[in-house]
């Protein structure tokens, strides 16, 4: 969430949601990029990768253990409001038709990535399935149905309904992300609207757990991130970044509604710190319990305080760092720039890279210096592909053929099997 | 991920854990290796109900809820799981207490089926414990996590309602199945479950990743004979602490670390 008070002009040279779209420019000085944007979808990555090795104690000092609100919900904050930013502009200029093609192509390649990631699953599956079923384990293991029905597992994947370990995030970013032009399409119109009808259905899924798309294998099993509840996150950021595109939105710069957002962030840390605190030494009290939250914390309907948590915290942020910030320019700010600006390839390597993690954590073991070597070499290995996709995006420019200016729109294909548009501006 | 594989791609990256791999598999050789870390028991809360009616040599019931784990499957029966070896430790520790252990797994049961049976098959039965083992099928199903704690929430109100201390028991440790199935939610979630309620978890998550990091339990044997063997080994294992964190303080039953009458 950005506000912008005294910067009518917009950036968006956002890569991951718009590896199309590098420019969209209304004046000289819209060159400038928000930075918090990428640096901080770049920490979430970071966080992700930690996040999901659970056997590293690194996990204890994410996000996840400070804060209600964890990675995931700053990515889809941020992913919304770039989105609404890059697509609200391009449907300004370039009408809803193309707007909503260029948001379909952005889909189609999440949908790849998704795919992609299932393969490096069932890799993962074939390799292990005959080991497991030959172990200890085998009768547990049995009921997980992942190769028994191969076919149907396939066809299930395909249609986004099979999401096995860590592969939830992605296809609710991909219905998310289809959503966006009639959203967008809606703001135009009746914007209070969209946000009444998009937060009553957040609402409504907090009080009727049923509410919820069925995941495969059945019957119990539903999509883990409940796009009916996150929806509410993602539009919201969209709407910012939306609005952004057109001075902002005023009342956000409001006093009380800082000390509001400083209020509710301390409050979080501190509660929710104590708990990780805690559980590293028992005798140390616990502050506020943990129980009667318990209703407010879901991961998977975005519970209240998850929801409240980030929000406060992108006010804050927005509030307190400048979009061009020295720090964020500067060189150590620079490997979490380049992650967040390629988010999803990063996100596709981070999520092979914790399997991988936590198959050598589980293997090797070798305590907190082998998850610190673990967690290091992760993200190095990012930042290094993150690197290496923008010196190859520097190279191209340079090379005349992709240049930022030129409109060669429709052409090249970086990144296979995520290709993408030529960069273009209007 | 067959060791094979996973070795060579992993080599590569950290040399230095091999030495970790050659786990002696002769270690089993010796009679209960597989001793557990004070670290485990020491914040949990005490079953003091159980532990003084063990040493004042009353009647003893202990009712075992579970899955395939619980039921001993893999090591070819309930004779050889978990409760049968937690019957006998507690039997030859506590010879004058009459000490029962009805095992009730089922293989693939879920928190919810357990709780379901909890009015029929655990209450009449009177138990002075209950051992819940649970959350796998749950991971391995990805059933919801709001929905799981609910679950136990109200199984766990309904046992003390009835006057039976609980433990909780978590997942088995592996070493390939956390690449397919998240457990991390439910581990997370049962441990919350059990701080909010002061009942105690015996952590087997945990407790069986420091025997295979210690090299005292070798988990990836794939033999027919000699994973039933590792089975038995383990069950054992699992038994015997468990009766060690049952009797936890009470002076006669504290040498945790190598309890002479094992068998």
């Amino acid at each position: 969430m950005v506000i912008r008070r005294n910067k009518p002009a917009l950036v968006a040279v956002d890569r991951s949601d718009s590896e199309e779209i590098m420019t969209i420019a209304t004046s000289p000085s819209a060159t400038e990029r928000d930075l918090r944007l990428d640096f901080f979808r770049g920490l979430a990555l970071f966080c992700m990768f930690i996040d999901h090795m659970p056997n590293n104690i690194l996990a204890d000092f994410t996000l996840q253990s400070m804060m209600f609100s964890d990675a995931a919900e700053v990515f889809i904050l941020i992913s919304g409001y770039t989105a609404g930013m890059v697509y609200g502009r391009a449907m300004e200029r370039q009408g809803f038709l193309v707007a909503g093609v260029r948001v379909y192509h952005r889909v189609w390649q999440l949908y790849v990535a998704h795919v992609f990631l299932f393969m490096m699953f069932m890799a993962t599956v074939a390799y292990t399935v005959g080991a497991l079923n030959n172990s200890i384990y085998a009768e547990e293991f049995g009921a997980a149905n992942f190769l028994n029905e191969p076919g149907l597992a396939v066809v299930k994947a395909l249609t986004l309904q099979f999401q096995p370990a860590f592969m939830d995030i992605l296809p609710l970013y991909i219905v998310l992300l289809a959503l966006l032009p009639f959203v967008l399409a809606g703001f135009r119109s009746w914007p209070g609207v969209v946000i009444f009808v998009s937060f009553a259905l957040w609402l409504a899924v907090q009080f009727d757990k049923r509410i919820a798309l069925p995941a495969y294998p059945g019957p119990d099993r539903v999509w883990f991130f409940n796009p009916f509840a996150w929806q509410a996150l993602f539009l919201l950021g969209a709407w910012l970044g939306w609005r952004g595109t057109s001075g902002g939105v005023s009342w956000l710069s409001r006093r009380w509604l800082f000390w509001l957002a400083a209020g509710l962030s301390l409050a979080g840390f501190l509660i929710r710190f104590n708990w990780t605190l805690h559980g590293f030494y028992d005798p140390l009290p616990v502050a506020v319990s943990d129980k009667p939250l318990w209703p407010f914390l879901s991961k998977g309907d975005l519970g209240l305080l998850r929801f409240a948590n980030v929000l406060a915290l992108a006010l804050l942020v927005a509030r307190l760092i400048h979009p061009q910030a020295r720090f964020l320019a500067s060189q150590a700010a620079r490997p979490f720039v380049i992650c967040g600006r390629n988010s999803l390839h990063i996100f596709c390597l981070g999520i092979l890279l914790s399997v991988l993690g936590q198959l050598v954590l589980n293997e090797f073991f070798g305590g907190i210096p082998m998850q610190f070597a673990v967690s290091a070499a992760g993200v190095a290995i990012m930042i290094g592909v993150a690197a290496l996709m923008e010196w190859f995006a520097a190279a191209q420019g340079a090379s005349g053929g992709r240049a930022l200016e030129a409109p060669t729109a429709g052409r090249g294909a970086r990144g296979c099997p995520l290709p993408s548009y030529a960069p273009r501006s209007s | 991920m067959p060791p094979a594989f996973l070795r060579s791609t992993i080599v590569l990256i950290a040399a230095g854990g091999i030495g970790l791999l050659s786990a002696p598999a002769g270690a089993f050789d010796q009679e209960r290796e597989c001793s557990v870390p004070e670290s485990f028991y020491a914040y949990e809360p005490p079953l003091t109900k159980t532990a003084k009616a063990l040493a004042g040599g009353r009647q003893v019931v202990i009712a075992a809820l579970g899955g395939a784990s619980t039921l001993g499957l893999a090591a070819g029966g309930a004779g050889l799981a978990w409760p049968a070896r937690l019957a006998s430790a507690l039997a030859g520790r506590f010879s004058s207490a009459r000490v029962k252990v009805v095992n009730l797994a089922e293989a693939r049961q879920t928190a919810k089926r357990a709780a379901d049976r909890l009015d029929r098959d655990v209450l009449p039965l009177k138990p002075t414990l209950v051992i819940w083992e649970t959350g796998t099928m749950e991971a391995v199903r990805g059933i919801d996590v709001g929905e799981f704690r609910e679950t136990l929430q109200a199984g766990i109100d309904k046992l003390r309602a009835a006057g039976d201390e609980v433990v909780l028991m978590n997942m088995q440790f592996s070493h390939e199945t956390d690449a397919m199935i998240h457990f991390q939610p439910y581990l997370i979630a049962m441990r919350e479950l059990a701080d909010a309620n002061d009942v105690p978890v015996f952590r087997r998550h945990g407790i069986m990743r420091h025997w295979a990091e210690s090299g005292l339990l070798d988990l990836r044997v794939r033999d027919d004979e000699k994973r039933r063997q590792l089975a038995g080994k383990l069950y054992d294992c699992i038994g015997h602490a468990m009766a060690d964190f049952v009797t936890r303080g009470l002076p006669a039953a504290k040498p945790a670390a190598s309890p002479e009458s094992g068998r």
